[in-house]
């Protein structure tokens, strides 16, 4: 498979998984919004979805002008509008190698998110209808992925750059929600925080069922790194990683495939060989920092390797 | 035969060849058409155009226009009524193109070579030097079979009287094969039974031949060289055509960040290391070709592949530095090449051109301007074009001042009536002025052009300009057995 | 007969390493009755293959690639070349006569190539004053000589101000340039009459005692076709005729013919370029000079990287992809 194409399949599965992500910290965020008036910040949504720059910070905390930010501007390259153009453009050159179930299905999506009905809603309707219009074809995407991509190298591409994505964004938003901490030790006990953390990620219901004691952030850290069954844990994410790589086995770049191996095997006993004492122990920040960057370099070393650089 | 209550209505073009129409009656090859399309209610045929469109617009058969940044899909407008070709003019045509191409390819051979015909007067030295595209990093550069142009879209018209006249020979990187292939595809849906039934030849061997051809110049004399499509990209155009083509001949579609050189052999790199290249079929221009020898700032090209070329371990299709031979100024001397070369009389007419470099020719043109359409040289797709007798005096001044800035760059010919054909437009058959682009492939073998072709039809009532571009549409081009 | 060994050396430095550089090098000193190369050796950094031709104006050129990620590019060119003398053109042809003989190359291969003139900005200006300038019973090449003197007292040599992409326009209204820029306007003055006139690039040797603009770095002047004599060296830069002590590397319409180093890369944009031409006389060793500042900066490109923002770089992309398909 050329490089090229490899890399395309890799970052249209990125930024689709990424606009995951983003829409539902939003609708969950949302709904906070019209919960805790007083002390409730669009700051860590922006920070880890767009970055602080001039644009964010006339946002202020108005919901509905964050949402528009985050969905349709234009003039944010992560807003939803323009990352899923980025995926569209790389399905569009990569369209010998994906069925046309699934371009047909990603077109759509750009479409929605393209029609400036989104963006008026946004601006006077119920921002969850629009935000769950978007997510119903994130889902459709996947479905189409499972049910008519073929077994081969390029999902495995697709995969790889699926769960990087989403190993990167859990290990982010815990990174800031733990980091508020620091500042504010009274959200340790503050279940609305906790409930809220793991609401964005998916995991409320999870938690529940598993941890009767209530609301512990020592709980939620471990189900959010270390929860095998817990789709968004960091160790779900580097373990499927591991598994298409390990399906890119070719005797003709074994050096390559070595070299990238031994990195998410890394990676993957770091986390699997951790407790929440041993986190504790060495700093929470300090272990999320470490596996970020090793989650980053597993990237670069697929563009070096498998993308040559593309 | 039953009058047909659509060809009743039909009003031919005074003074203009009608495809259909002659001497007061459908001319016979086109009755069989109009027979089944009487039987048809206008209902029905709306419906027809409706679904050709549905189909063209799910198959993706579009081209991209942009605007401030923003791509704007759309389809080239497909008209369903079928141009048809009668077996002895395609045989009249087809024996043109073949030995224009022939005459071609040995200009393009000489001129990078001996240059007898420059040596003999035949063709003024002053216009190949001055031509931009005549390059002479092609000097005495050996290129496979000595074929310079393997694929030409040479584009024909008829004038008043039905006679053929060569408009432009497109030897670089001719387009719209494509909707050739898909337009008959289109069409088997829109009449089923009707293509059979008329004797119509079959156009789809067109990417067996081409990829054949491709597999004949593969420097390494292996089982399964590795033949890619190079295209510069998904905002291009044609990129529809050059996945389709990539697809229909089963080779990797690539960009030019995908190759690379290295020790003047050309790779394409993969997930798994170094691919080497055997054949290239490239639908970039000379120009972004290898930013180190050609355009410094492309970044479509393959830095090098210029000299992977002429060490010979890549074929490179059609050859660099053709547009020296579909200059517009060099194009009036093609009848003499034909004489030349091959000491016969051209069987296709050329357009009588001017040459805006003479000061004689430029006065008579300046002088009947009305009656000229004035070109770019090395123009195509319709663009930078002068209509003499559709202009305002204004536009004329200003063409002729950027003229006058250059004027080896500009050429006139005298406005040549198109042919016009029916198509179905508001219910009823309407005719529109169209011309006829055949394919022509050129390998070891000879020459084979597939029996068909690309008609384009300016569906603006009286506009005479068919580049879709310019609101022009295409129509399925019949060739009867 | 002088001797000289010159070493000319070209150094790239880039802040993080670069791949895919596809290179292009006329470093060949030209081989005829006046000028012999006794010893060349070229290494360049990682050895790389090089690969020679001829090129339509007879330079020999060298191409090779360097794909692996690296850091410095260095080229090292050391030539060991003999130069004769050659008598200048005599005057026992009448001036008519010789400028008749010219005026039927026009039309005539190579010469078509080095009397196309193009235009610019100052072109009328050019004309109207190369008009004033020659005189009526001149010959061809006291016409030469009267133009290099123009260029010379009429243009100031300042390094610094232009740069191999400088337009004619801009070095018309600075006055003032390189020599590749004095050689640039003395071809075309000397088409504008129909003398035909091509560039060529090169090596200045003079010695240690005389100071020559260009030293240090290769140089550049024209040569002009004359009537029974051929090729006539000449040198505006210097004012004088380019004999013994200027060794050609190649001949062209323009600089981007001669280019004597040029290459394209895949990496970041900015890159530190280090040139040095040092000549040694006989069995002196090669006195170096101090580097030259180098003006005639090679054209090294970076193949993906634009110093422009991505934005930017995005819709040339697009730009460059819409180009025309026939």
């Amino acid at each position: 498979m050329l490089s090229r194409v490899a890399a395309s399949l890799y970052w249209l599965s990125r930024y689709v998984e990424r606009s995951d992500g983003i829409l539902r910290m939003l609708k969950i965020n949302y709904a906070s919004s019209q919960d805790t008036v007083q002390e409730f910040t669009w700051e860590p949504v922006i920070r880890i979805f767009a970055g602080h720059d001039e644009e964010t910070q006339k946002l202020g905390n108005d919901s509905r002008a964050v949402m528009r930010y985050m969905v349709s501007a234009k003039n944010n390259p992560n807003s939803i509008l323009n990352i899923i153009t980025f995926a569209r453009e790389n399905a569009r050159s990569v369209q010998e190698h994906i069925t046309k179930d699934l371009w047909q299905c990603l077109n759509e999506y750009y479409h929605t998110v393209k029609d400036t009905r989104i963006d008026n809603a946004l601006k006077k309707d119920d921002p969850v209808s629009v935000l769950d219009i978007l997510i119903k074809q994130v889902m459709l995407y996947y479905g189409t992925v499972e049910i008519t991509m073929e077994r081969g190298e390029g999902r495995s591409y697709m995969n790889i750059g699926k769960y990087l994505e989403r190993g990167i964004q859990s290990v982010d938003i815990l990174d800031t929600k733990f980091g508020s901490i620091d500042g504010n030790p009274d959200l340790l006990t503050d279940t609305t925080y906790w409930k809220h953390l793991l609401l964005s990620l998916g995991g409320y219901e999870l938690y529940l069922k598993k941890y009767r004691e209530g609301f512990e952030a020592e709980n939620v850290l471990e189900q959010v790194v270390l929860n095998n069954d817990f789709p968004r844990s960091v160790i779900y994410s580097v373990n499927h990683i591991q598994r298409y790589f390990d399906r890119l086995k070719n005797d003709s770049n074994i050096d390559d495939y070595r070299e990238l191996s031994f990195f998410i095997g890394r990676l993957q006993s770091n986390i699997k060989y951790s407790s929440v004492k041993t986190i504790k122990e060495e700093g929470l920040h300090t272990f999320l920092t470490q596996i970020r960057s090793q989650l980053y370099g597993i990237g670069d070393a697929l563009n070096n390797h498998y993308f040559a650089n593309s | 035969m039953q009058e047909s209550a659509y060809f009743s209505q039909y009003n031919p073009i005074k003074g203009v060849w009608d495809e259909m129409y002659g001497e007061n009656n459908i001319r016979d090859h086109y009755s069989k058409v109009i027979d089944y399309l009487s039987r048809e209610s206008a209902e029905d045929l709306a419906r027809k155009e409706e679904l050709a469109k549905r189909l063209f617009m799910s198959q993706g058969i579009t081209f991209t226009v942009y605007s401030s940044g923003e791509g704007i899909e759309k389809i080239f407008p497909f008209d369903i009524i079928p141009r048809i070709i009668t077996v002895d003019e395609w045989a009249f045509v087809e024996k043109g193109i073949k030995q224009r191409l022939n005459a071609l390819n040995l200009f393009l051979k000489d001129v990078y070579n001996n240059q007898f015909i420059v040596k003999d007067g035949i063709v003024p030295i002053d216009i190949i030097y001055s031509c931009p595209h005549f390059l002479r990093e092609m000097y005495q550069l050996e290129v496979p079979y000595d074929i310079y142009v393997h694929i030409a879209g040479i584009d024909l018209i008829r004038d008043h009287d039905g006679t053929f006249y060569v408009l432009e020979d497109n030897l670089r990187t001719p387009s719209g094969v494509s909707y050739m292939l898909e337009n008959r595809e289109i069409t088997k849906r829109l009449f089923p039974d009707l293509l059979p039934q008329c004797c119509v030849r079959s156009v789809t061997e067109y990417p067996n031949i081409l990829y054949k051809n491709l597999l004949s110049l593969s420097p390494r004399q292996i089982s399964n060289p590795t033949i890619v499509l190079l295209s510069p990209g998904i905002y291009n155009s044609a990129y529809f055509e050059h996945t389709t083509l990539a697809r229909l001949m089963g080779v990797e579609l690539v960009e030019g960040r995908d190759l690379v050189v290295k020790n003047q052999k050309v790779y394409m790199k993969t997930t798994v290391g170094l691919q080497q290249v055997d054949v290239i079929y490239r639908r970039v221009d000379d120009d972004y070709l290898d930013p180190l020898v050609f355009n410094p700032s492309s970044i479509l090209g393959v830095a090098g592949i210029m000299g992977a070329y002429r060490t010979g371990n890549v074929a490179i299709v059609n050859a660099i530095g053709n547009g020296v031979a579909d200059d517009k100024a060099v194009y009036a001397y093609v009848p003499e090449m034909i004489k030349y070369y091959l000491n016969e009389e051209p069987i296709l007419k050329n357009v009588p051109t001017f040459q805006l470099s003479n000061i004689d020719e430029r006065q008579y043109v300046f002088g009947n301007i009305n009656k000229m359409v004035v070109k770019k040289t090395n123009g195509s797709g319709g663009y930078g074009m002068l209509m003499g007798h559709a202009s305002t005096d204004e536009e004329i001044d200003d063409y002729k001042k950027e003229i006058l800035k250059d004027p080896r760059n500009f050429i006139a010919q005298p406005t040549i009536s198109l042919s016009a054909a029916p198509c179905y437009m508001q219910g009823g058959l309407h005719p529109r002025r169209i011309d006829l682009r055949p394919y022509a492939l050129c390998g070891p073998e000879g020459i084979e052009i597939v029996p068909g072709g690309l008609t384009r039809v300016a569906l603006k009532e009286g506009s005479l300009v068919v580049n879709s571009s310019q609101g022009g549409g295409s129509k399925d081009t019949w060739v009867l057995a | 007969m002088p001797e000289f060994k010159i070493q000319h050396l070209t150094k790239y430095t880039y802040p993080a390493p670069v791949r895919d550089s596809a290179n292009q090098i006329i470093l060949y000193p030209i081989q005829d009755d006046y000028q012999e190369v006794i010893k060349q050796e070229i290494h360049i950094s990682g050895d790389p293959v090089i690969d020679t031709f001829i090129d339509y104006y007879g330079n020999k050129v060298g191409s090779f690639t360097y794909s692996e990620p690296h850091s410095t590019l260095l080229i090292n060119s050391k030539i060991l070349v003999q130069t004769k003398y050659r008598p200048l053109p005599g005057n026992d042809i009448f001036p008519a006569q010789q400028w008749q003989d010219l005026e039927k190359l026009r039309y005539m291969v190579p010469f078509i190539d080095f009397l196309r003139l193009e235009y610019f900005d100052g072109f009328d200006d050019l004309k109207a004053l190369v008009e004033a300038e020659k005189s009526k019973d001149d010959t061809p090449y006291q016409a030469v000589l009267r133009f290099s003197r123009y260029v010379y007292d009429n243009f100031q040599y300042i390094k610094g101000v232009t740069s191999v992409e400088t337009t004619m326009d801009e070095i018309w209204k600075l006055k003032a340039g390189v020599c590749q820029d004095f050689a640039h306007i003395l071809t075309l003055m000397l088409r504008l009459v129909g003398i035909p006139a091509r560039y060529v690039s090169g090596y200045i040797c003079t010695h240690h005692s005389a100071t020559m603009r260009g030293e240090g770095a290769t140089h550049a002047w024209a040569e002009a076709y004359i009537p029974d004599y051929g090729w006539l060296g000449i040198d505006p830069t210097n004012n004088c005729i380019a004999n013994e002590a200027h060794i050609r590397l190649a001949v062209g319409r323009n600089f981007s013919d001669c280019s004597p180093v040029k290459g394209v890369y895949k990496g970041a944009s900015d890159h530190r370029l280090d040139v040095s031409v040092a000549v040694g006389y006989e069995d002196d060793t090669p006195s170096m000079h101090q580097p030259g500042e180098f003006i005639e900066a090679p054209e090294h490109k970076p193949m993906t990287t634009f110093p422009k923002n991505s934005y930017q770089r995005y819709m040339e992309m697009l730009q460059q992809q819409q180009q025309q398909q026939q």
